[in-house]
């Protein structure tokens, strides 16, 4: 699920259309793609696709939510002196495996100590924290790169940097977690679409199963996948089916302008114009009078070329 | 016979095609020299102006190629490394100078205009050469970050072109070696460099890149001791 959202781009092209003021996303893969977007003047409505990205998605988004109080940073985040008890821990069967001992104590401390804080937005930017953490830990492990900062120093560095991260922003932030099916249109003069073709698994998606397992206290992995894959589904491309845009034509009905955007590998423009673009404008035909493709190549030797197309 | 001859008129026109073609490939090497040498031209222009006491997008190009080599980009793929490594900051020379020269922690809104440079280097570059290079976009997120905590888009892992993260890795490593005019060298040793690496490796950095580097002798720069 390679997706490059280029919003500098995005907004760049748009502007000739409209002033844009508010802008949707129903579907957004990564809670950071929006940072940009974030920092504008505008309402900025997302809707997550499960419960542990819209609370990532309010942490990391959200500047009203503040940053994480040195109080609770001296008071929470305490560094362990002695091993916990693994027959304690829920997340036992990840050792080794995904984390190591000193890891997974760390993982359910931080889970356990969460709740003892009071304000929801805090504990909410407590575990946003913990998500980056185990981006950290397991990116380091797949490639079997020794970690060198102790886990209480990352927890001190990531709320810091969360702190960094949410300065400056203007945007009025919505987030909601509704199924595709409840989600009504929105009445905003943009509505992004980011297209994904693919529920294949990588990096970013096992850790996104990962978290979800944590946040909820178990270790069953085939359950958060399942959970993620089930919801995912229902925003896949295929190509098979090129009348099949439903959902995209309905959540677009109260917008001025649609945008789809979506990253290509291993295939050529042609292809996507053919396979994709056409049946897209047939599709919206009726609601929009003009359509405009524009791309950007990323590397020439894989055929990847990240891609705008916009109706108006 | 009519095969024959066919078989014959088709060795000649083949052996014909590939002298033209291997004939042409040497007289465009000149020219591809060429293009090399003003885009260093260019390169230095732009650190003399940023204040480098020496040849840093050069080093940047050099150490990047190195990684390059060493992860096995293909030659069309280095040339794109090179060109972008050697501009990456083009941009800056659209900033006024002294918010660039500054040497205060830049923040807020002076942050955010410095952090435009990026894309105003891939804007400046995209107007003068072909629409579906890619050196443009690798000028734009030589600052995206492994984690997701970079810009200008935020890109994570992967989807950052490994190229720009080659940049990233090698434009670090230079500034942690490197100082400016009215900045001092930020880490005193090569083994300060080297741990700084290590301690960002899964945050900043690609660790599949580091442990890379690391395997080839951590150079700080692109020329081999």
């Amino acid at each position: 699920m390679t997706l490059r959202l280029q919003s500098a781009w995005l907004l760049e092209a748009v502007s000739d259309m409209a002033t844009i003021d508010s802008v949707f996303f129903p579907f957004i893969h990564r809670f950071s793609a929006l940072n940009w977007l974030s920092r504008r003047d505008f309402a900025l409505s997302v809707n997550a696709y499960s419960v542990s990205q819209a609370m990532l998605l309010r942490a990391w988004l959200d500047g009203s939510y503040g940053a994480f109080s040195d109080r609770n940073l001296q008071k929470f985040n305490q560094q362990i002196k002695n091993p916990l008890e693994l027959s304690m821990n829920p997340f036992r069967a990840w050792k080794d495996r995904l984390f190591d001992r000193q890891q997974l104590d760390y993982l359910f401390y931080w889970r356990e100590a969460a709740f003892e804080i009071e304000e929801e937005a805090q504990r909410e930017i407590f575990w946003a924290a913990v998500y980056q953490i185990m981006s950290y830990w397991l990116s380091n492990r797949a490639c079997e790169v020794e970690v060198v900062c102790q886990p209480d120093e990352i927890m001190g560095l990531m709320l810091n940097r969360h702190a960094e991260f949410i300065r400056g922003r203007e945007a009025r932030v919505s987030v909601t977690r509704l199924g595709l099916d409840e989600l009504a249109p929105a009445d905003t003069c943009l509505t992004v679409f980011p297209l994904v073709f693919s529920d294949e698994e990588n990096a970013e998606m096992t850790l996104q199963v990962v978290f979800d397992a944590w946040q909820n206290g178990h270790d069953d992995l085939e359950q958060s996948r399942r959970q993620i894959r089930m919801h995912l589904r229902k925003y896949l491309i295929d190509f098979s089916k090129p009348d099949d845009y439903y959902t995209i034509t309905r959540l677009v009905a109260n917008s001025k302008i649609a945008a789809l955007v979506w990253s290509g590998l291993d295939l050529p423009p042609a292809l996507y114009e053919q396979e994709l673009v056409r049946p897209l404008q047939k599709a919206l035909a009726g609601r929009y009078t003009k359509s405009q493709l524009l791309m950007k190549a990323v590397d020439r030797t894989c055929d990847a070329y990240d891609y705008l197309l916009l109706f108006s | 016979m009519l095969i024959t001859l066919f078989n014959a008129v088709l060795i000649v026109l083949i052996t014909w095609l590939a002298y033209l073609y291997f004939d042409l490939k040497e007289k465009a090497t000149p020219a591809k020299e060429r293009y090399s040498q003003l885009v260093r031209g260019v390169a230095s222009v732009v650190d003399r102006l940023e204040g480098y006491d020496k040849e840093h997008s050069r080093e940047i190009a050099e150490l990047s190629e190195r990684i390059g080599v060493a992860c096995g980009l293909k030659d069309e793929q280095l040339q794109s490394l090179n060109a972008a490594a050697m501009l990456h900051d083009l941009g800056e020379l659209l900033l006024p100078r002294d918010l660039v020269k500054s040497s205060k922690k830049l923040e807020g809104d002076e942050l955010e205009l410095l952090r435009t440079h990026t894309l105003l280097g891939e804007l400046h570059l995209k107007a003068q050469i072909e629409e579906l290079d890619e050196v443009p976009s690798l000028i734009r997120w030589h600052h995206e970050r492994w984690d997701g905590l970079g810009y200008p888009d935020n890109l994570k892992g992967e989807e950052i072109p490994l190229a720009a993260r080659i940049i990233a890795l090698a434009d670090a490593i230079s500034a942690m070696n490197a100082h400016r005019g009215y900045r001092k060298r930020q880490y005193a040793g090569d083994a300060d460099v080297i741990a700084e690496v290590k301690r960002l490796s899964g945050m900043q950095f690609d660790p599949q890149l580091v442990k890379t580097w690391l395997g080839i002798g951590c150079p700080l720069s692109g020329v081999k001791k």
